[in-house]
Order: C-alpha cells, then sequence, then structure tokens
C-alpha cells in the first residue's frame, strides 16, 4: 500500500540531494563542526606565533650540560607544505604539527557524526523508511569531504594570520601563487582519500565511537606520510589530478565496501 | 490483504537461536499487540521487519510484498528502542530532518499537525536532551507519525508515559486505524494498557508463536470466577476445593472459584457449612493473567 504523503518514487539523485540537506543542517548545527574549525583556525597562529617567540631561546640539559638552541619558524608557508629544496615529508618543526593534521582531526568528527546516527537510533529510522545504504554512505563522506575541506582553509588562513602577527616571511621561493593554490586544491581532493576510510571503519563500529575514532586514526595513519609528498607547496596540476583520481577511487571502493557493511550487518 | 505476513522467520545470533518458524498475520486496520518476556524474540522481529537486521531464514511480507521493497517500506513509521533524535538538537529540529529524509511536502504543516497529536505542540523549541522520558517517548511516536504511515511498528511505545500520556496514545491508535487502510504492530509489557487498545494479539515464547487471537477471542478465553473473602480463609477454601476443581488464592488473599458457579451457589453452600462470606464478586481474568497463565502452562 503507498503512502500518498511521503513519496516513495524519489530518484536516487533526489534521496542524496534531501540526505545531503539532513547531514548538511546537522552539521551546521553541531557544536563539535565548530570546535573543529575554531580549533583548525586558532592552532596554526598560536603555534606559528609561540614557536616564533622560542626561537634563538637556549635551553640546557642539567645533568649533560648540553645546550639546545630552539629553531623557530622563517616561512609562513612552512604550516602549509614543504618548501622547495626541503626534503619531502617537511620541516622539521612543521613536520607533524601542519596543516596535514586536519587529515587526522577530521576524522573525530565523521566518527563522531556517523556514531550518533546509530546511537540515537536515527539510523534505525532512516534504514527502515529507506532502503538505501548507498545514499547514506555518499551522503556522509561528502559531508566529511565539505568539513575537511573547510577545516583546511580554516588552517590556511590561521597559518597566514599567525606567520603575520610572528612576522614571518610570506616567501614562496621561486613557486607561484598558483601553485599555492593547487597544493590547498590537492590537498581538499585528498580529503576523499582519508574520509572514506574514515566512514567505513565508523560504520563497522557504528555506535561505538572510541572503536571508529581509534581505528580511524590507525587507518589514517597509514596514509598520513603520504599526504606531504603527494601535496608539496609547489604542487602542480598533476599533483592535483593524482589526488582526484585517489579521491575518486577510494569514494568509489570503498564507498562499496562500506554499503556492503550495512547491507550484511546488524543496524543496531 | 494483510499488513504483514511472516512465514517460517528465524534468526540465529551464532549458535542461538533467536527467533525460530515465527508465523505471524497482522490484519490491515489492526492494532497487533505483540507480546513476550524479556528475551523472546519479539524487537528481534520487529527488527528483521524493518530491515535493520538480516533473516536467517523465512519470508516477511507487508501489504502483499517483500519487506525489502522500497515502496512498502516508505509507507512505514517505527519506534524502536530509542526515539531516532539527536539529543542536541530542539525537537523541531529532529522532526524537520526525519520530515527532510521522508521527502515530505509542506513539512512544517506536517510537523505541527504530529506534535499536536500528541500533544506535544508547546514544547517544540525544546533541546530534545532537555525533555523527559515521557516526553522523549511521545517525540518518538510524533517521528513515527510523520508522513501519515500506514504501517506503524512500535516497540514499547508506553514506557514512562503518565496516565494521561497512555490516554493520549490510546485515543492516538484508535484514531489511527479508524478508517482500516492502517496497522499498528505494538509490543508492550504493559498488557492492562494494551488490552484497552488491541484488537489481535500474538504472543511470542522462545522465538516461536504461542498463540495468535483477537480480541474477540480473548475475551472468549478469559475465564469469569468467583472471588470471595470470609472469616476462616483456610476452611473456605478447603470446602470448596472439595466441591470445585479448581480453587486458588490470589495475591490479595481472595479466594477463587473459577468453575461456572454462581456467588448464590457459593454463598449459601458455604453458609450451610457455617462459614459467614464478609466479601464476594465475579470478576473476568484479563489479558495479564491470561498471559502468566498462558506461561506458566508452557513451562
Amino acid at each position: 500500500m503507498e503512502n500518498t504523503m511521503r513519496s516513495a518514487k524519489v530518484s536516487f539523485a533526489g534521496r542524496i540531494k534531501s540526505m545531503l540537506k539532513v547531514d548538511f543542517r546537522r552539521m551546521f548545527k553541531s557544536k563539535l563542526f565548530y570546535i573543529l574549525i575554531a580549533c583548525a583556525l586558532v592552532m596554526p597562529i598560536l603555534m606559528t606565533v609561540m614557536m616564533a617567540m622560542m626561537d634563538g631561546s637556549v635551553s640546557v640539559d642539567p645533568q649533560t650540560g648540553a645546550e639546545t638552541v630552539m629553531e623557530g619558524p622563517e616561512n609562513t608557508w612552512q604550516n602549509i607544505g614543504t618548501l622547495p629544496g626541503e626534503p619531502l615529508g617537511g620541516d622539521e618543526i612543521f613536520m607533524m604539527c601542519n596543516i596535514n593534521m586536519m587529515f587526522m582531526a577530521v576524522a573525530v568528527f565523521v566518527c563522531l557524526f556517523i556514531s550518533e546516527d546509530f546511537r540515537s537510533g536515527y539510523a534505525k529510522n532512516l534504514f527502515t523508511v529507506r532502503a538505501g545504504r548507498g545514499e547514506y554512505v555518499v551522503s556522509k563522506t561528502l559531508a566529511g569531504i565539505f568539513c575537511g575541506a573547510l577545516m583546511l582553509i580554516a588552517y590556511f588562513v590561521g597559518s597566514v594570520l599567525g606567520g603575520a602577527i610572528a612576522g614571518l616571511s610570506f616567501d614562496l621561493h621561486g613557486l607561484s601563487g598558483l601553485n599555492l593554490a593547487l597544493c590547498m586544491v590537492a590537498k581538499i581532493l585528498l580529503m576523499a582519500v582519508f574520509v572514506p576510510i574514515f566512514t567505513l571503519i565508523s560504520v563497522a563500529a557504528k555506535q561505538r565511537a572510541w572503536l571508529g575514532i581509534c581505528g580511524s586514526l590507525g587507518g589514517g595513519m597509514l596514509l598520513f606520510m603520504m599526504v606531504s609528498m603527494i601535496t608539496p607547496l609547489g604542487s602542480t596540476l598533476m599533483h592535483v589530478l593524482l589526488c582526484a583520481a585517489g579521491g575518486a577511487m577510494f569514494s568509489f571502493g570503498l564507498g562499496a565496501i562500506s554499503r556492503v557493511v550495512l547491507r550484511k550487518t546488524s543496524l543496531v | 490483504m494483510n499488513a504483514i505476513e511472516i512465514k517460517n522467520l528465524s534468526k540465529n545470533f551464532g549458535p542461538k537461536q533467536a527467533v525460530c518458524g515465527l508465523n505471524m498475520t497482522v490484519p490491515m486496520g489492526a492494532i497487533y499487540g505483540f507480546i513476550g518476556e524479556n528475551g523472546s524474540g519479539k524487537s528481534t522481529t520487529e527488527k528483521m521487519i524493518c530491515g535493520l537486521i538480516p533473516t536467517s531464514g523465512g519470508s516477511i511480507k507487508l501489504y502483499g510484498k517483500d519487506h525489502t521493497d522500497g515502496t512498502v517500506r516508505s509507507s512505514m513509521g517505527v519506534l524502536i528502542e530509542a526515539p531516532g533524535c539527536f539529543p542536541s538538537l530542539t525537537v523541531w529540529d529532529n522532526m524537520m530532518l526525519q520530515a527532510e529524509n521522508l521527502s515530505i511536502p509542506n513539512p512544517r504543516e506536517e510537523i505541527v499537525r504530529v506534535l499536536r497529536l500528541v500533544h506535544m505542540e508547546g514544547t517544540a523549541g525544546n533541546t530534545f536532551k532537555n525533555c523527559s522520558l515521557g516526553m522523549k517517548q511521545r517525540v518518538g511516536i510524533a517521528m513515527a507519525l510523520l508522513g501519515d504511515p500506514t504501517l506503524l511498528i512500535l516497540d514499547e511505545p508506553l514506557n514512562g508515559l503518565d496516565a494521561d500520556g497512555m490516554r493520549i496514545m490510546r485515543e492516538v491508535f484508535t484514531s489511527i486505524v479508524a478508517d482500516g487502510r492502517r496497522s499498528i504492530l505494538v509490543s508492550s509489557h504493559l498488557l492492562g494498557e494494551l488490552q484497552k487498545v488491541a484488537t489481535h494479539y500474538g504472543i511470542i515464547r522462545h522465538g516461536k508463536m504461542m498463540v495468535e487471537m483477537t480480541a474477540a477471542e480473548l475475551d472468549a478465553s478469559c475465564r469469569t470466577y468467583v472471588a470471595l473473602q470470609s472469616g476462616e480463609m483456610n476452611r473456605t477454601k478447603m470446602l470448596l476445593g472439595c466441591k470445585y476443581a479448581r480453587v486458588e488464592e490470589d495475591e490479595a488473599g481472595y479466594i477463587r472459584v473459577y468453575d461456572l458457579a454462581t456467588p448464590e451457589e457459593i454463598v449459601t453452600y458455604l453458609y450451610g457449612n457455617g462459614i459467614c462470606v464478609t466479601e464476594i464478586r465475579t470478576d473476568r481474568i484479563g489479558l495479564e493473567e491470561y498471559y502468566i497463565d498462558l506461561m506458566k502452562g508452557g513451562k
């Protein structure tokens, strides 16, 4: 028996659209989203300013008497990617604590976002009235990529502000603004590699957020070192295409696996 | 056509068989009371009907179509365990999300309608986590009612409701099925409340359907009895036990005589034996007692 008010004959695109609307509405009403964006914005400012202030300071080991001179950042763009002439993997100061951290931070968002669906019983309502696991995976992946992209942009803005406050150089070492833009685009596209991993682990973990987060951070770590190599500051169109291809491959491949996980396992 | 038709349904969780060979029929327009002990397989069956867990065997048909069919699935409303609301969002926002998911045209009007139906129109702006248990339950039912579903599956919807809340829910359930087009499958441990609205019953035990009956059949099965008290309860019980086949003392301290005896007969008989009856009445066992009797019989 068909229901007149609830339309069963909504197209796949229509269903995706309505799910995306729901997810984005939820995302923009979520405190976690704003906290993460704020962290992404504030963290590089604090980090850059603090490290610039500590530049040149000497610390002495009381036991050995060895002196260590703290080295601060020299260039604003060290926060974003590897400068030309530096070893791939980044500057020693910013090797781990740079924009690439956002690839791990977004795991927290994706895992909590998905686990809340299962914990609240929302997923039960959703999957009962709609058979489409595929739409669910697509929608969550796109929402995660969007959040990740915003975090990257916030971190970029924070880095620029931090660099300006600390009085660091904005010299691109022979690179153009286009390279910088392509580097950011490549990073955003690379989110499409990481987010499907986090989505897959989260749908498998369901309401167990801790398991999703631990699994996602572990899974993300496997690919983490690749980020600085594949998206250097001097990124070209080739880097962008490579990231886009990787993103598409991971999104489709892992998305399909996530769908199978949802189909084959209990949703409660 | 039946709203739900289940044949030989089974579900295994590893070596444990949660549901085995279950048959169940929920006619259209019915309020089907689904009853069973904790762990009897009620929720598992409901989850399988909703497609939330895969079945291990058997078939589930909803309005004649397989339960995985999108057209019938989109006509369902569910409340299983949790209402499906995000705690940090308001009741209104949660309802809007669900309305969006269901692609309901004019969602605002529909939300106002269902909130009014469950008498929650004044609390739409409350954050869900700040709602009381009863309010959360009502919101859950309102969510299930969004978009006027033709089949409602409600797991313990009466939990946490106060007396007024239960009355409202009874009215809601009755009005939903009034046109004979919609059906409700409701499981509850509050059998007294369930008996006030259910038109059909299914009693499940150890994953198997023990009995399915209509309210009229239950009424016919629920025997009448005479309950009495006297000054000498032990002697009264002994004397009545000699004359009537089934005499029991209930928890309230009344002696129950289940045979087709009239109060007059009993009073005369006891008076003849020198016993003065202090209180006597005829009564009928309810769903709760019928269920307990059935469970005892099955053990």
